[in-house]
């Protein structure tokens, strides 16, 4: 079995000293390259922060996981991509998902037709790459006589950031990849659903299923205490139907939900159990970390993401997880 | 005499990032102060042009703008400005203006008009000054203005930055404007400046001059006596993509209005014409971006004029 390529995450509130010495880092390494969420609102906008990551890294694939069109205009979304493309041939993919909950809900938005809008915005997106002239009146993204004025140099591959079965079964059939985040049941639950759904497949060539999970390398007590501020992150940010799909049915989530909400993660942590904990992240030292990585490639991952947060020190951290998984 | 005015050139967006990188490094060797890099629904992103530009070159400052408030929200622009600056340095100017009406209703987009769409400006640049600096980032924030409306609120910028290039038209603006003597004026003009002119390049400085006349308030217009002499072209343009048919009705004179298109013999004379007014930054646009050739030719004049 061909072992998933290793990648690692940053995200856009991750201080730029690091973001430039974690490029600078797996540009020398053997690792994949870099995935990069989006936080919405924090100081650095992800299409600029993917620029200064692929300056930086040059020979390694950036993927932006995920931005959501709910939050800008398409044809933004569609121009930053085109441009991210020619600053690196062939490197660059694109992620689009419906956003973070906590995200979406300071901001005020919701997203009421979640599989219309990422069906309507990859359509669009490909009509734009392609050069065409877009009348899209009354639909979702409306657009009157806009072209771009710009080219591709290479095909952008758009992967899908999603978690619910309707949207992971239109990710198989018309996105280029998925990227899965969630509890550990879940994700084996995801990856069937994606198989099957592969059958009605509309698109050729290679279909990528990423893993992306909080990653970090603990050892002491206290540290725990960090990875479970991270856990009550994602709890906060996990839908009822990812919840059932994984089987859980923890009384504690609902207390992290709400504590996030009314307070914050760090009073939400006190509610994570040891189960919770090991569901929702991957922590532990960079042998037991790898090891869970090389059980979601049995599962079907062809990529795996380490961090954040990663643990302490950084750079470290990242370099023995890298290094842990060149030897497995 | 006065500070020193400062020379920028604006970038083709259009073109490939390679090639826009390229000229940016020739402008830098040249001794232009800045590149301008335009945000434009059609066009690549320009906070990713601006990256690629600034780790292409050294020192060179680097103008974002014209970005719209309406386009991206104040806290995206703020965003994409703190990215640059935290893996450049402060080496970035922002300009921020409402953005052309009939291209953000290609992109959905609805355009408001009058006060409301001056207190939303004024917001945006407020929304975005406290976010940067907040982040201890405090890069001058220019704003884009034509007409009356847009101008009166140009005091609560740093700067702002007119398109048209006719004295008169650039005295009247200012003192539209309200602004103390010291505020930044800055002209951003489609430009052509040439030893020998090539018929093609001065059709396209023609042309480039016609769009922004096109789109130009009607308060501008009427003031400068250019409302009836383009009254057929925008009627025309409102129907239909500007063209070649449309661009015709444009009268010649419109082009001394809205570029700087002269000998290089004439650029002294007329950008002292400017510093008398207050001017104190230039930005040669389109088409003196199109090719290495037109860059090095005014690149080789301003350093001249440096010297001078």
């Amino acid at each position: 079995m061909r072992r998933a390529d290793l990648n690692v995450g940053i995200t856009t509130n991750i201080p730029m000293e690091y973001i430039l010495k974690i490029a600078s880092f797996v540009e020398r390494s053997s690792a994949y390259g870099i995935w990069i969420g989006e936080y919405i609102n924090r100081r650095y906008d992800i299409f600029s922060q993917a620029s200064v990551v692929m300056l930086n890294a040059p020979s390694k694939t950036v993927g932006i996981g995920v931005t959501s069109p709910a939050i800008r205009n398409i044809t933004t979304i569609a121009r930053a991509a085109a441009a991210l493309g020619q600053t690196a041939p062939g490197r660059f993919r694109l992620g689009i998902g419906v956003g973070g909950l906590q995200d979406l809900a300071r901001i005020g938005t919701t997203v009421e037709k979640p599989v219309a809008m990422l069906r309507d915005a990859s359509e669009t997106l490909r009509n734009i790459w392609s050069g065409s002239t877009l009348n899209q009146k009354g639909k979702t993204f409306e657009l009157r006589n806009y072209a771009g004025r710009y080219k591709l140099t290479e095909p952008i591959p758009l992967h899908f950031g999603v978690r619910g079965p309707k949207l992971l079964r239109l990710a198989s059939r018309i996105a280029d990849g998925v990227i899965l985040s969630g509890p550990l049941p879940y994700i084996e639950r995801a990856i069937s659903i994606i198989k099957s759904a592969a059958r009605d497949r509309s698109l050729t060539g290679e279909f990528r299923i990423t893993v992306w999970l909080p990653t970090l390398i603990v050892g002491k007590r206290t540290k725990k205490q960090f990875a479970k501020v991270v856990a009550a992150t994602v709890i906060a940010d996990t839908t009822a139907e990812v919840f059932d799909l994984a089987g859980i049915s923890e009384p504690a989530i609902e207390k992290i939900q709400r504590t996030a909400r009314r307070r914050d993660y760090q009073a939400a942590a006190r509610y994570v159990t040891e189960e919770l904990l090991d569901s929702f992240t991957i922590s532990g030292n960079p042998r037991q970390v790898c090891d869970v990585f090389h059980s979601t490639q049995k599962l079907g991952a062809d990529e795996v993401v380490f961090g954040p947060p990663y643990g302490h020190p950084i750079l470290e951290a990242i370099e023995e997880v890298v290094k842990t998984w060149a030897r497995v | 005499m006065g500070a020193r005015m400062t020379f920028g050139l604006g970038l083709n967006i259009n073109e490939s990032l390679i090639d826009v990188a390229r000229k940016s490094i020739v402008a830098e060797g040249l001794g232009f102060d800045y590149v301008w890099i335009s945000d434009s629904p059609s066009q690549l992103y320009g906070p990713i042009v601006a990256a690629v530009v600034a780790a292409k070159t050294f020192e060179i400052k680097i103008g974002l703008g014209l970005m719209s408030p309406f386009l991206h929200s104040p806290k995206q622009i703020a965003a994409a400005v703190n990215t640059l600056v935290d893996a450049y340095g402060p080496r970035f100017e922002l300009c921020i203006g409402a953005g052309d009406r009939g291209q953000l209703e290609h992109v959905g987009i609805q355009l408001i008009r009058g006060e409301e769409l001056t207190s939303k400006m004024v917001e945006a640049g407020e929304e975005i000054a406290s976010i940067l600096s907040k982040a201890d980032c405090y890069e001058k924030i220019w704003l884009g203005a034509q007409g009356p409306m847009m101008l009166r609120i140009a005091k609560a910028f740093d700067g702002v930055l007119l398109n048209y290039s006719k004295p008169e038209m650039i005295e009247w603006a200012i003192r539209e404007a309200g602004v103390a003597r010291n505020f930044k004026i800055g002209a951003y003009v489609t430009s052509y400046v040439y030893s020998t002119p090539k018929p093609s390049i001065r059709k396209l400085a023609k042309g480039s001059a016609a769009v922004v006349a096109l789109g130009a308030s009607n308060g501008v217009l009427k003031r400068f006596g250019l409302y009836h002499k383009l009254r057929n072209a925008r009627k025309m343009a409102e129907a239909a993509p500007i063209v070649e048919k449309i661009l015709s009705q444009v009268p010649d004179e419109v082009m001394d209005d809205f570029s700087i298109t002269m000998r290089i013999s004439q650029l002294p004379m007329y950008l002292t014409q400017l510093k008398r007014l207050g001017v104190s930054h230039v930005v040669f646009g389109y088409p003196q971006n199109r090719s290495m050739q037109t860059v090095k030719e005014l690149g080789r004049a301003i350093s001249k004029l440096r010297e001078m």
